[in-house]
């Protein structure tokens, strides 16, 4: 929102000395952020008063003149299109390096082989109407060379104001609001918003209207009044100035002055051409309703719409804009004038599904003040009959009330006051910053009791904190003092799953020396599709910003391919790691309010990617990964891999493995599909592993501290065997065999795989180290050799296994 | 034999002789020296001999080898000492490159934070990412169609309720985990919630729809806004140091009562104006304010008996004020080449 400070000075007298920046940082500290300021001026420079000393035809063009123009430093050639260009005339001349404001910028140029040096301005082209018929004639003794903007008497300073930043505040959405805050805050008396001669309010006629409200809940406030013998004529200039400060294009004089009052009052209104008009009615859209808009656009009204009709036929969208076939035009000779207010919620409702944002439905949203109607028509009315004389009232206005306002007495205590700033404010000061704002304010012994006005008892002050927040924004926060929190403190459980979550991530990024990836937590249907995952199980967002964000991942391995695409061309091996949330369509642990349900399930995973160029060192090396992380978490506990059922639908013929920890599935590992990573463009082989968050948590929660364990007294026999089996045989049942075997028998690492022709065919051996270990003596050879020649024979019955001889 | 022990010293000691360098002197040790060597060779055939002649030349080939032995080490220890000295071992040249892992730059950040806060009795809490319109909206004070829902542009679930409305949001704010960690732990209360956080908008360098935020709130007996500045004031000069000061100016968030921005002096200029700070001298870093009754009130804590402030930073803006990163679109890129900065 635009503030012109000339605006604001017909309310409240800011001092000449007070420099712009000032004032912003005044609202800024103590009201709301003023974006920018800017001089009006500005929006002028390089454009001058010049005067036209010559006009002859182009010699290429019949509808171009060539002018030779007097800017008092130069004589400049001028090409002109304009039909009303004429020799003597005094006209605004754009020079070379102008930017208008419409955003043109004048360059040097050449207009069918003639010169031309500047430009020659319409109003359009300098934002001060809508005229492109001809050049704007400037009045016959304007000083040739003056700056155009000294020339329109443009002095004025605009202030932007944030908008979203305004929400909670309706009364701010005009000047006079501002103009109330600044009063507040500079200690200058506010002069009042309407002084009107009552004689003024006699309407000359008895003309009735007929206005009916279907709903009371969608239009609180309804003032209908009739004006007869208008002219549709341009505004003056002064209005027409008005409004440009405020960046608004002037249209004809009584659009001009609603304009003019709105964005005064923060009240909107609206004129309908009387002459279209029989029965006013207001009520809620029906089915299949649509209308004509001013801007020429046609809508078929949303469920919920308040709509204003004639009759049956709908003239307005209520509090948005207007229809087409009511609105004034050139023949209009008398008209309806609105003030109203309607319901906050379905205008808002009703803009944002239409998407039809207008000055209008952004002040209604807000919650307007109901008594504000009243004092904007008759501002209206006031400047009508300023500048159309001939106005006259056609007869009584219809003024429908269907508001109490909720003016109640807000009490609060002067300590709870002191209390919640950590400072003593005095009586006094506090009373007068509520009055300076318009609230009642009575004083009994302690207890402060204050009415809010009109203009904010409708929505932002209700309770005492708002009043707290009141007298605490205008002394100012930089005025508050700071204190220290009392030391006692509260003892919360500490938070497992962040301390196990940074464990994970210095292992990884430690000593397993991989990158941490964030990625989003949306996919595409496409990248799913790719990895032959259906995406109709997927929860997906309603209003996504691409296709390519539009579903909520299920797993972390999309978003890690997608980095490993990116990073390929610069790195040709690396780990990447992630921990994130993923969502399912099901249950999970959080509640989702007070009914008892649950929000989708959304817990986290840990998901590791390894990049390189070989395919079997990259699946080694992500296990390494997992086993340096599960044995780095728990140096005592044992991993193992075993073999899937389903296998996830990515994964390379059979190249997929369960991880179990401590007896519990954790997660899954697995080689990428060739094909897959073809669809995928990856030049890398890769091997992906995802472990659930919360399982490595709850084993973090069940296992118990690691106990000591005195080390070995005794020396341990390693013995080298190696055994030839099926090529099919999965290692982990072996394994498992192995190691459970015999109490003596403390472990078994294979350090080698062979398969070749020394074996047979279909045959693959496994060298192992075995190391038996007694905590009570020293082995000795005969006992080693008769587990081990039980274990070979068990071995052998259990698997085929046979032992290599080399 | 005492002819072939002699011939065999002979041999050696020339050899030696015309030794010119390590290798060559290598290979003599394995011709004569080694177990499998020449001298070896022949001590082995002193088995095959009669005891008196074993005897004698058993004591002779243990005098030679020691002789052999002594005069190769000599020769050896010569050859080490000069190569030794004409060695161009240079002590600057590094080490042999391990590459280290890194982690992301706001995992980075939101350590820091978090340890900062403990230090102060801050425990951290964690909170959904979808999140349903009543926590991530009316508990904090945003009824339905309320125009402030217009400050976050959100992300809705396409999962209707039982009325046939959208009510599960991506989460806009960390806000969300106010009323639910005060469901869980009640009053008093020190918490930070750090996480992600969503929002429906067209990403460019200064925009994105993914971002973190780290949300703050304290909770006891007489809490009040004092409180409250001297906090922020505390993070203001973690982060950028002992000097800098604080300016609060109102600002409307519907869950606070009153509402404030927090600015800090400028770290870049100390407060002069420049680029960072758009030559204002503050950099606009915390939204605050004491929470709203209403807020207290669904969070089950009684307002009149307790009152409460809350704060919320962005972490992603504390990352590219801190590492200077002028893209905020690299945090979510997974480009190592970003990663590995950090």
């Amino acid at each position: 929102m635009y503030l012109s400070l000339n605006w604001l000075k017909d309310f409240v007298k800011i001092p000449n000395k007070m420099r712009p920046e000032e004032l912003a940082q005044l609202l800024t500290l103590h009201t709301v952020e003023v974006e920018s300021w800017q001089t009006q001026s500005d929006d002028f420079a390089k454009v001058v008063v010049g005067k036209v000393l010559s006009v002859k035809p182009h010699p290429n063009a019949d509808r171009l003149r060539l002018c030779q123009v007097d800017v008092k430093k130069e004589i400049l050639d001028i090409v002109c299109g304009a039909p009303n260009v004429e020799s003597g005339q005094r006209v605004a001349v754009a020079l070379v390096g102008a930017t208008l404001p419409n955003g043109l910028t004048i360059k040097e140029s050449e207009i069918r082989g003639e010169k031309s040096l500047g430009m020659i301005c319409a109003e359009d082209e300098l934002g001060l109407g809508i005229d492109h018929e001809g050049i704007m004639v400037l009045d016959k003794n304007a000083k040739i060379g003056q700056e155009f903007a000294a020339y329109l008497n443009l002095n004025d300073i605009i202030l932007e104001i944030d908008n979203k930043s305004l929400s909670n505040r309706g009364d701010l959405w005009g000047h006079y609001g501002m103009a109330r805050e600044i009063s507040t805050l500079l200690k200058m008396p506010l002069v009042p918003y309407l002084k009107i001669d009552e004689k003024l309010l006699i309407p000359s006629g008895k003309e009735k209207i007929s206005v009916k409200i279907e709903d009371k809940r969608i239009c609180s406030r309804y003032i209908a009044v009739k004006i007869n013998n208008v002219k549709i004529v341009e505004s003056p200039n002064w209005l027409k100035e008005k409004l440009a400060a405020v960046n608004v294009r002037p249209i004809n004089v009584l659009v001009d002055i609603t304009n003019y009052v709105m964005f005064e009052s923060g009240q909107p209104l609206h004129v309908f051409d009387a002459g279209k008009i029989q029965k006013i009615s207001i009520g809620l859209s029906k089915k299949d309703e649509g209308i004509e808009t001013l801007d020429g656009k046609e809508y078929l009204l949303p469920e919920d719409t308040i709509v204003i009709r004639d009759g049956s036929e709908p003239i307005a969208v209520a509090g948005i804009m207007g229809g087409a076939n009511s609105a004034v035009n050139e023949n209009t000779t008398s008209v309806i004038l609105e003030a109203a207010t309607f319901d906050a919620v379905y205008v808002r409702k009703s803009s944002q599904k239409l998407n039809l944002r207008t000055d209008a439905s952004m002040r209604f949203e807000k919650t307007l003040d109901p008594t504000l109607p009243e004092k904007a028509w008759q501002k209206a009315w006031q400047l009508i009959k300023e500048i159309l004389p001939e106005a006259e009232l056609a007869g009584d206005i219809v003024d429908v009330v269907n508001f109490d306002l909720n003016q109640e007495q807000i009490s609060l205590d002067f300590s709870w006051l002191k209390k919640k700033i950590g400072k003593q404010i005095s009586r006094k000061e506090v009373q007068n910053i509520l009055e300076r704002l318009g609230f009642l304010v009575e004083i009994n012994k302690n207890v402060l009791m204050v009415t809010p006005p009109s203009w904010r008892a409708v929505k932002d002050v209700t309770i005492k904190e708002d009043i707290l927040e009141e007298v605490i924004r205008i002394i100012g926060y930089d005025n508050i003092p700071t204190a220290a929190l009392s030391n006692a403190l509260s003892f919360l459980p500490e938070n497992k799953e962040l301390l196990l979550e940074r464990r994970v991530q210095d292992i990884l990024s430690g000593s397993g020396r991989m990158l941490e990836v964030y990625n989003y937590s949306f996919v595409s249907e496409s990248s799913l599709s790719k990895l032959n995952i259906n995406s109709s199980r997927y929860l997906k967002l309603v209003n996504p910003i691409s296709e390519q964000q539009a579903l909520l991942r299920q797993s972390l391995l999309p978003g890690l391919l997608q980095n490993v695409r990116l990073n390929q061309f610069n790195y040709s091996e690396f780990g990447l790691f992630e921990i994130g949330r993923i969502f399912l369509p099901l249950p999970g642990e959080y509640i989702k309010d007070a009914k008892g349900d649950f929000l989708p399930y959304q817990g986290k995973r840990l998901g590791l990617m390894v990049a390189g160029q070989d395919t079997n060192k990259v699946f080694e090396s992500l296990k390494s990964y997992v086993e340096l992380l599960l044995n780095s978490l728990w140096p005592q506990i044992k991993s193992e891999y075993t073999a899937l059922e389903n296998l996830p639908t990515w994964v390379k013929s059979g190249q997929a493995a369960a991880i179990y920890c401590h007896g519990k599935e954790i997660g899954v590992v697995g080689l990428l599909d060739d094909k897959l990573a073809n669809n995928f463009a990856l030049k890398l082989k890769t091997a992906f592993a995802e472990i659930n968050f919360k399982e490595l948590l709850a084993l973090d929660n069940i296992l118990p501290i690691n106990q000591y364990q005195e080390s070995p007294k005794y020396p341990a026999v390693i013995r080298d065997l190696s055994f030839v089996v099926d090529e099919k045989m999965l290692y982990n049942d072996f394994w498992r065999t192995l190691i459970s075997f015999h109490p003596l028998l403390i472990q078994a690492e294979l350090f080698d795989i062979y398969q070749g022709d020394a074996l047979g065919a279909g045959k693959k051996s496994w060298a192992f180290h075995l190391t038996y270990q007694s905590n009570d003596k020293t082995l000795t050879t005969e006992e080693v050799d008769l587990i081990q020649k039980e274990l070979i024979q068990v071995c052998h019955d259990k698997f085929e296994a046979q032992i290599r001889n080399f | 034999m005492k002819n072939k022990l002699e011939k065999l010293r002979e041999d050696f000691l020339a050899a030696l002789d015309s030794v010119t360098d390590l290798s060559s002197l290598r290979d003599l040790e394995i011709k004569y020296l080694s177990r499998k060597g020449e001298l070896s060779g022949l001590l082995g055939g002193l088995k095959d001999l009669g005891i008196d002649i074993r005897r004698e030349a058993g004591e002779l080939a243990n005098v030679i080898k020691q002789e052999l032995q002594l005069r190769f080490n000599e020769t050896k220890n010569n050859f080490e000492k000069k190569a030794e000295k004409n060695s161009q071992l240079d002590p600057t040249i590094p080490g042999k490159k391990i590459e280290g892992g890194h982690l992301h730059p706001l995992t980075l950040l939101k350590r820091e934070m978090e340890d900062f806060f403990a230090t102060l009795g801050f425990q951290v809490m964690d909170g959904p990412e979808i999140e349903s319109e009543f926590y991530n909206f009316e508990a904090l004070n945003v009824p339905p169609h309320h125009p402030a829902r217009d400050m976050q542009d959100t992300f809705y679930v396409d999962l209707k309720n039982k009325d046939g409305e959208y009510d599960l949001a991506m989460r806009s704010q960390t806000s969300n985990t106010q009323v639910r960690a005060m469901q869980k732990y009640g009053s008093p209360l020190r918490m930070i919630m750090p996480g992600r956080v969503f929002r429906s908008e067209a990403t460019d360098a200064r925009h994105e729809h993914t971002f973190y935020q780290l949300e703050g709130m304290v909770i006891d007996k007489d809490i009040n806004f004092a409180h409250m500045k001297n906090i922020l004031e505390a993070v203001g000069k973690k982060l950028y140091g002992p000097e800098t000061k604080i300016r609060m100016r109102p600002k409307f968030y519907p869950f606070v009562e009153p509402g404030s921005n927090g600015e800090y002096t400028c770290f870049l200029c100390q407060g002069k104006g420049c680029r960072v700070c758009k030559n204002s001298g503050w950099l606009e870093i915390v939204g605050c304010g004491l929470i709203h009754p209403n807020v207290l009130r669904a969070g089950g804590i009684d307002p009149e008996k307790y009152s409460g402030f809350a704060f919320g930073f962005g972490l992603n803006r504390l990352a590219m004020l801190k590492y200077g990163i002028d893209d905020v679109r690299l945090f979510n890129s997974g480009d190592m080449r970003f990663l590995k900065q950090f």
